[in-house]
């Protein structure tokens, strides 16, 4: 039950992979920590707020939640737990290190077709020269431009002049 | 003079010596008639060897021997003369006939040497013709053979290159303009991938979750 709740939660577009869920997670925690240890701090005693990050902060703002709340980092402590047990991780492969940008744009993609709560694991692979490898669970799909070039071989050996 | 010349001249001298000697006594018997024959003959005798005294003294002898010596060395000049002539026809007969015979050696020898040598450059031709004609039948064995090696390398070589094709190009691509490829470039070709295998993608990840 609680888990269906926790799932109701929104992912934000700057998370995107594992990592990330393990950053938020950490970062959830020591918030929770400071917010305890300020309770039990003498009045007058200087405090240092630990930083927030831009991924946390949307995350709390598209799920509208307050973190000075300790319900509602409950929940998105429970939503990041819920997130690294059983988030789907899909594994990207490009040629080269993809920008934030095209990896938002690609992580839209697949929250929005296959999972709300995708995350993904980019790797890299230089020898595919352009397109991408994805790895889900069991399957394999291959769209690299050498895998492009093999399915066009015929048409490839007619440009090239050889048999086929 | 010879000596044969020599014998009749001496021969006449001494004929005519006795013709002489027969004629004194036959003229002394002719005056004398009336003398006993002994005496007469004894003094025949005696005169007959006055006059041979006479005749065959020692300057007369001495003049025979001189002229006997230089008849003698005439002769001996005469025949040395004709023996130098003999010795140098002999000679240029024995110069002639080891010239014929040397030259007939020699060219005895010279046609056994070129026959020799001709037999040696036809064993060598034939030498040479059978090494070419092995030559040739080697070259053509290798030649069939290179070009059965170069047709199966080719064969591979199409045949890997066909294999191994999409990735050739593939690493042609990646190393002539890789650094240039961006991924931003790519995105709507990825995503139309991604969207061609949505559903096998949706599916994968509902049965493994």
């Amino acid at each position: 039950m609680a888990h269906d709740e926790a799932l109701q939660l929104v992912v934000p577009t700057s998370v995107v992979t594992y990592v990330d869920v393990a950053h938020l997670g950490r970062e959830i925690e020591a918030i929770d920590a400071f917010l305890q240890q300020a309770q039990l701090r003498k009045a007058g005693e200087s405090v240092t707020m630990p930083k927030l990050s831009a991924m946390l902060g949307e995350l709390a703002q598209v799920n509208q939640l307050n973190l000075l709340d300790a319900s509602d980092r409950a929940k998105l402590l429970q939503f990041i737990q819920v997130l690294k047990k059983s988030a789907p991780v899909i594994h990207v492969s490009f040629a080269a290190e993809p920008s934030l940008t095209f990896l938002y744009k690609l992580c839209a993609w697949f929250r929005k077709e296959v999972s709300p709560h995708t995350l993904l694991h980019v790797g890299l692979q230089p020898s595919i020269a352009a397109g991408c490898i994805v790895r889900t669970n069991s399957k394999y799909f291959d769209f690299s431009l050498r895998q492009h070039l093999t399915q066009q071989k015929p048409e490839l050996a007619k440009i090239l002049g050889g048999k086929e | 003079m010879e000596l044969w010349q020599f014998i009749i001249l001496v021969g006449a001298i001494m004929a005519a010596a006795g013709a002489f000697v027969w004629n004194a006594l036959h003229i002394s018997s002719m005056t004398q008639g009336t003398k006993s024959a002994k005496q007469a003959q004894d003094e025949l005798g005696k005169s007959a060897e006055e006059d041979v005294e006479h005749i065959f003294n020692d300057e007369f002898r001495e003049e025979l021997r001189n002229r006997g010596r230089l008849h003698f060395e005439k002769i001996i000049g005469e025949n040395a003369m004709f023996l130098q002539q003999d010795l140098r026809l002999t000679t240029s007969q024995l110069n002639e006939y080891m010239k014929e015979e040397i030259t007939r050696t020699l060219k005895e020898e010279f046609d056994k040497y070129e026959q020799s040598i001709t037999d040696a450059k036809q064993l060598a031709i034939d030498s040479i013709s059978k090494t070419q004609e092995a030559i040739e039948q080697q070259r053509q064995v290798m030649a069939v053979q290179l070009e059965k090696q170069f047709e199966t390398t080719k064969a591979q070589l199409i045949s890997r290159f066909e294999q191994n094709m999409a990735d050739i190009v593939n690493h042609y691509i990646m190393i002539a303009i890789g650094d240039q490829i961006d991924l931003n470039d790519q995105l709507e070709y990825i995503l139309g991938d991604l969207e061609a295998n949505k559903k096998a993608i949706i599916e994968d990840i509902t049965n493994g979750a």
